[in-house]
């Protein structure tokens, strides 16, 4: 067994992402956790044709949708709550660059269960009744649609009810607040889907906000809803749901998230954003730089704060970080 | 309409929501409006609800203003717990244990279904074209009308936003009317209110139409009726909400910390 799991940000994307493949993040919300930062370099590395699976979109959704990388996108919420609607999402759908195939939020989380669990179909109590069931992105012409949420009968009960298709994307990126070097990981704030894509992905990798011990994992293990025998990677990316919130680590960057989905309400934007906060840092200072550093001091003063508390003490320096990596591809 | 009024309308809105709100219920609210006139609610006339979040945040009541979003720091720093969506959307909202919801619309019809999907000129049709204009999607909110026991909707009172029948049904309200939920089997009950920012609408209890059952000090039947895409009936009953009182007005800008509703 290695003694670590670490992987730099552009290494996990080289070696575990495709063009066309079914990509999953965004199972936090768009305001919270969510693993931004490994969308950011799935455009620095041109990846294509994504169908990405969200739970709900968030900035990375909205990044990617509004720079063309991705073509198809099933999603439970496709907004950005108080900040409005996602510009880059928007005018992608409108466009017809992607087709949205739109669910309702616990339609999403019972899909990854089912996945998760290798269930043939889940039983749909929500959903059934309304356009999300009659209409569908992904077959535009069978209407009503038959094959999104098709009726089936309840052996039990005999009454008609719908059924949700299981998912099983190929790889999911899944932002944590920590995780030790061997992919045991803790989540900050409500985890919405992150358990259930966890076990329903093919594929996970970690993208941790700070690295810890495992003597912290080992004193709390009740906390560690991602265990490391099922995690493939874990790539360390302090700010990796930038400009989104960490709870417990640093709140939501306003100014940022407004600039932003401005800029990706038009192409030349998207353009200028993808340059300007894309493609424009060579490595992890230069990534931090970019946020700022005093907007990131700023940034982590957040009444949250009391959360990471009990975890600090086994929190690793980038030093012991970097000591680690080195030491195993020494 | 006065400019003159100690409140916007928006937190008459708000107030009037919060209003449908009882003591002891369990509770789900939405992103944006429906938080504050939910967590107005506690603030006022229902320390004991038990309010929740989509995104499973339990015990928690908003810090520094209307939280950005249902997961947003200002709602979890000072949660008892921290769950996940299938626990809040499934195992209390769906379960049938949620006793109301309150949700949002960017268009409402009168069977009460709610879009928040898109905006298409004229029907869709047999195709499913791009829409003119892309919303935001279900969310929760198909799950909190399918699930809860009953939902209030928040909706600003324009004709374009009051159709007689939405181009999308995003969550459904009472469909086509009378029993059509029926069929489906949801284990909540339907919308109760559409509260708006003229009025508030009830459904009729045969036929489920909203029709209107009272109107605000500053606005009027007349302006309601013009204000809304169908041919909205009056409840021979329809009355005056009473105005917001020192105390609740009180309460809830200890909640709109920000000021979102007087924006």
């Amino acid at each position: 067994m290695p003694s670590h799991k670490l992987l730099s940000l552009a290494e996990a994307v080289r070696r575990h992402t495709w063009d066309g493949m079914q990509y999953a993040s965004g199972a936090a919300l768009p305001v919270g956790s969510d693993a931004i930062a490994f969308g950011r370099e799935l455009l620095r590395q041109k990846r294509r044709d994504l169908h990405a699976i969200f739970h709900c979109n968030t900035q990375q959704l909205n990044l990617l949708a509004g720079a063309g990388a991705a073509s198809k996108a099933e999603c439970g919420f496709s907004g950005l709550e108080v900040f409005g609607f996602a510009n880059g999402l928007r005018r992608a759908v409108e466009s017809g660059q992607l087709a949205l195939e739109d669910y309702s939020n616990l339609a999403m989380a019972v899909r990854l269960l089912g996945g998760a669990m290798n269930w043939p179909f889940v039983p749909a109590t929500v959903n059934i009744g309304s356009d999300i069931q009659d209409r569908s992105a992904f077959a535009p012409d069978d209407y009503p649609a038959t094959r999104k949420i098709p009726t089936v009968t309840d052996p039990f009960s005999g009454r008609e009810i719908g059924a949700f298709s299981p998912l099983q994307p190929d790889l999911a990126a899944i932002h944590v607040s920590l995780a030790d070097p061997l992919g045991n990981a803790i989540m900050l704030g409500t985890e919405w889907s992150r358990f259930e894509l966890s076990r329903a992905a093919k594929k996970v990798i970690l993208i941790a906000d700070a690295i810890v011990d495992t003597d912290c994992m080992r004193q709390f293990p009740n906390l560690v809803r991602i265990p490391d025998l099922i995690v493939e990677a874990v790539v360390y990316q302090p700010f990796a749901a930038w400009p989104q919130s960490s709870p417990g680590l640093y709140d939501v960057d306003e100014t940022h998230m407004k600039f932003m989905n401005k800029a990706l309400s038009t192409a030349e934007g998207t353009a200028d954003y993808v340059r300007d906060y894309v493609d424009s840092y060579a490595d992890l200072d230069g990534y931090l730089d970019l946020i700022g550093r005093a907007n990131i001091e700023a940034l982590s003063n957040s009444t949250t704060s009391f959360l990471l508390d009990p975890f600090r003490q086994w929190i690793k320096t980038p030093a012991e970080i970097a000591a680690l990596t080195a030491e195993a591809t020494a | 309409m006065s400019i003159d009024l100690p409140y916007s309308r928006q937190e008459m809105m708000a107030i009037a929501t919060g209003r449908e709100l009882k003591d002891g219920e369990l509770a789900i609210f939405g992103v944006g409006l429906s938080m504050l006139a939910g967590y107005f609610a506690q603030a006022h006339h229902a320390p004991n609800i038990r309010a929740m979040t989509e995104g499973g945040v339990y015990g928690a009541t908003p810090v520094g203003g209307l939280p950005w979003g249902i997961e947003c720091n200002r709602i979890s720093a000072n949660a008892t717990s921290f769950t996940s969506a299938i626990d809040a959307l499934g195992c209390l909202v769906a379960s049938g244990r949620c006793d109301v919801g309150i949700i949002g619309a960017a268009q409402v019809d009168k069977f009460g279904n709610v879009n928040t999907t898109g905006i298409w000129e004229g029907d869709i049709g047999d195709s499913y074209r791009l829409p003119k204009t892309r919303l935001t999607g279900a969310g929760g909110a198909n799950d909190i009308a399918c699930g809860a026991g009953r939902v209030v909707i928040m909706v600003t009172h324009e004709p374009k936003r009051f159709a007689e029948k939405v181009s999308y049904i995003s969550s459904p309200g009472y469909l086509d009317g009378g029993n059509a939920r029926d069929k489906f089997g949801f284990v909540g009950g339907g919308p109760s209110a559409i509260v708006t920012t003229l009025g508030i609408l009830r459904p009729d209890p045969v036929s489920k139409e909203f029709i209107l059952d009272a109107y605000y000090a500053f606005s009027s039947v007349e302006e309601i009726l013009q204000a809304t895409g169908w041919d909205l009936k009056v409840s021979p009953t329809v009355h005056v909400v009473p105005e917001p009182t020192p105390e609740e007005l009180a309460a809830l800008r200890r909640v709109d910390e920000t000021g979102a509703l007087r924006k």
